[in-house]
């Protein structure tokens, strides 16, 4: 229909111009469609088990957290309204204000010190050097640990008669250092971080190097010929260039820290006192150990609300990007 | 070949079919309850090797007994066998049997939650009130049915390192809590570790408070407390025990207790680092497996004054949800049978649940016991078999705060308390 009125549109009209302008656009809306539709045998099996395993269970979850339930079959869910965010934001929970502290520190120094260390790493092995792989294979290495290998891993290093920290402060005579690294309360969270850090900083360093690949070279030769040296090209030319590398790690890291859990239940289970307690271990402690299914779904429900307000807008930015 | 509209929705359609056909049950009989062979999944926690080969020959001379029936022993460790539990209850995803603690807050909420099949008829069939002791069917019998049959009776109490008492000079085994605590101070006068606990695992540091609390508060009171009858806000007793734990953890308990499991912290008894393990019946084997001899090992009873024995009972529960209940009943009643408890007795307790079996005598330690539980005048039991699950949370918690000193132990009771009444 509209290409026989494009043709008996007279040639230098304004309805002529306006087809030219959106004939392309349908063509290209019809294509996206076909496509859409060629696509779908192989989507909807995948959409039917993310449904079914991660998007059901999300919203099943937010919908527990409205009632009081044990978990088990047997027992109806009886429906509280907001008793259990009650609970949780009036301090009826002892717990939930401390693992929610404990899992912002864990963000603040996640973004501050993995990421600074990974893009010095980065930068260092992005030189021309003997043993370069090798560096970048050792450092890379303990990503591909399982974390719960990880957690005890570093449960013998900080084992407070016997572990290798403890060992070596001794052995140097520093003897008035050696700390009940796991079992101080006041430290203990960020001995666990310190193995997160071990564990962590390879992968980020891996893509802090593929970053730097993309970083042209022309551009760093022409600063070098206008005078420029090593921090001022590091300055101006390598980091607007890792931009969208940072903003990619920023964001994984951040997602990374508020989901960890592994590494916690490894080291300390949340303990001493729940003093190491996070926002993903206590919603999983309050429905699968307490039985309170509704509080850990409340819990749960945070710590969603939370990771939503950080991923949305990296959707929309990695979105947009891509349209670009 | 070319894709058109009308094969892309066939094809989705087709898709969504084997999506739903998969998510439906295919109707196969697999876990044999149509008829023929009959394989039981029996769960438990992690066992000790002399206890896995005791329950391996329990099962092996079963299954030798009633061709047709296998068994299948699944281990888990102790939390995560509690989780697994749990996570099954209402499921038809469980065991058909599963090992678990007796009590309200442990048993008793798996009983309340109807995973637990009532056992009243096999009681007759197989006449097993005749077979245990009184003290046995009482955990059994506590929810007003017959949920579960006994498999040990545990008592928990002080095993001592002779050796290194002979070396701090104490002559006798403490017969009150201020003898206990003086043996500790000649203890760590001759610079050796009194007692080993693990706070990872925050049961082990638990035994401490709960006798600490029978100690000060008396049997008596401490049964109400512990049922949260009583206000631990209001009794100076609980502050007198709080104050007594904080004194333990600061002085007594092995360096860095906080931050190891009771495994770790046992490998401090077993080398002769520490000289005393509050643990119960089953560290006998622990002990010989862990290279001690049990003749250089004594054991007494935390002196608390009232006469009770510290300790719990332990059974075997047929899940509501089997299908195969009389196969279960029959491995029951042929592994707590005097010819099977005669082979294995001593593997998990010094004393069988069977009243025709004679405590075991391979392990020096096991002749220690029957004289214990004769002298005991009653049973007090752990504190996470007494209290809810979440009240025991906060109960751990509590007591951790109080031994790294961020709640004073004056503010304890008070700070359970906030928590029972808000829940």
């Amino acid at each position: 229909m509209s290409v026989i009125e494009h043709k008996e549109a007279p040639e230098g009209s304004p309805r002529r111009a306006l087809a030219r302008q959106t004939k392309p656009g349908r063509r290209q809306r019809g294509a996206h469609r076909n496509t859409f539709i060629a696509a779908l045998p192989y989507l909807v099996p995948t959409a039917l088990l993310y449904g079914y395993f991660l998007l059901y269970p999300m919203l099943d979850s937010v919908r527990i957290s409205f009632y009081e339930w044990s978990g088990f079959r047997t027992q109806e869910p009886t429906w509280v309204g907001l008793e259990n965010y009650v609970r949780l934001f009036t301090g009826a929970d002892p717990v939930f204000w401390k693992a929610f502290q404990n899992s912002v520190i864990w963000v603040a120094l996640a973004v501050l010190i993995p990421m600074t260390l990974s893009l010095l790493l980065a930068l260092a092995l992005n030189r021309k050097m003997i043993g370069r792989n090798l560096f970048r294979s050792v450092f890379y290495i303990p990503a591909v640990f399982a974390s719960i290998t990880v957690a005890a891993m570093w449960r013998w290093i900080y084992n407070p008669t016997l572990g290798a920290v403890n060992q070596v402060l001794e052995g140097i005579g520093l003897d008035s250092w050696t700390q009940q690294w796991l079992g101080n309360p006041k430290i203990a969270l960020y001995s666990i971080f310190v193995a997160a850090v071990w564990q962590g900083v390879g992968f980020n360093m891996v893509l802090f190097l593929a970053g730097l690949q993309q970083v042209p070279p022309e551009l760093v030769e022409a600063a070098k010929l206008d005078g420029a040296r090593g921090p001022q090209i590091f300055r101006h030319v390598t980091v607007p260039a890792l931009r969208p590398t940072f903003v990619v790690v920023l964001i994984l890291t951040i997602i990374n820290s508020l989901k960890v859990f592994d590494l916690v239940v490894g080291m300390t289970g949340g303990g001493p006192a729940q003093s190491t307690q996070v926002l993903a271990l206590w919603s999983y402690s309050q429905s699968f150990s307490n039985h309170n299914f509704g509080q850990g779904g409340a819990v749960a429900t945070v710590l969603l609300v939370i990771s939503l307000c950080l991923v949305v807008p990296y959707l929309i930015w990695a979105l947009k990007g891509e349209e670009d | 070949m070319r894709y058109t509209r009308s094969t892309a929705l066939a094809a989705t359609a087709a898709a969504a079919l084997m999506a739903l056909a998969g998510c439906s049950s295919s109707g196969d009989d697999s876990d044999g309850a149509g008829g023929g062979d009959v394989d039981l999944k029996v769960w438990m926690a992690t066992q000790e090797p002399t206890q896995k080969e005791a329950i391996d020959t329990v099962i092996a001379d079963f299954e030798a007994a009633n061709p047709g029936i296998t068994v299948t022993l699944e281990e888990r460790a102790v939390d995560s066998h509690k989780d697994a539990l749990r996570q099954v209850a209402g499921t038809d995803s469980g065991p058909d049997i599963y090992w678990y603690w007796e009590g309200p807050g442990l048993g008793g909420e798996l009983v309340e939650n109807g995973m637990s099949l009532d056992l009243t008829e096999y009681y007759d069939q197989y006449k097993w009130e005749d077979r245990f002791s009184d003290a046995a069917l009482a955990g059994i019998t506590q929810y007003g049915g017959f949920d579960g049959i006994p498999w040990t009776m545990q008592g928990e109490a002080i095993y001592y390192n002779k050796t290194l008492f002979e070396q701090a000079g104490i002559s006798e085994t403490p017969a009150t809590y201020e003898d206990l605590v003086a043996a500790a101070d000649k203890l760590v006068a001759a610079g050796i570790t009194p007692i080993q606990f693990g706070g990872t695992v925050n049961w082990h540091v638990m035994r401490l408070l709960d006798a600490l609390i029978e100690t000060k508060c008396g049997a008596d009171l401490a049964d109400t407390l512990n049922t949260t009858q009583a206000g631990w806000d209001t009794e100076e007793c609980v502050t007198e025990a709080f104050t007594e734990l904080k004194t333990w953890g600061d002085t007594y308990l092995n360096e860095g207790f906080m931050g190891i499991n009771n495994d770790d912290s046992s490998q401090l008894f077993y080398t002769g680092e520490a000289a005393m393990a509050f643990e119960g019946t089953w560290f006998d084997s622990n002990v010989a497996e862990n290279g001690m001899n049990p003749d250089e090992v004594g054991i007494f009873t935390f002196p608390t004054d009232t006469g009770r024995l510290y300790g719990f009972g332990e059974g075997f529960y047929v899940n509501a949800t089997t299908t195969h209940a009389d196969e279960a009943a029959k491995f029951l009643d042929f592994g707590t049978a005097t010819a099977s408890q005669e082979k294995v007795v001593g593997a998990w307790a010094a004393m069988s649940v069977n009243n025709e079996v004679d405590p075991s005598t391979d392990n020096a330690l096991h002749g220690l016991w029957p004289d214990i539980f004769n002298a005991a005048t009653g049973l007090y039991v752990n504190n996470d078999q007494n209290l809810s699950l979440d009240q025991t949370t906060e109960y751990w918690r509590i007591q951790n705060s109080v031994l790294t000193g961020d709640i004073a132990p004056a503010d304890a009771g008070a700070e359970f308390q906030k928590f029972v009444d808000a829940n």
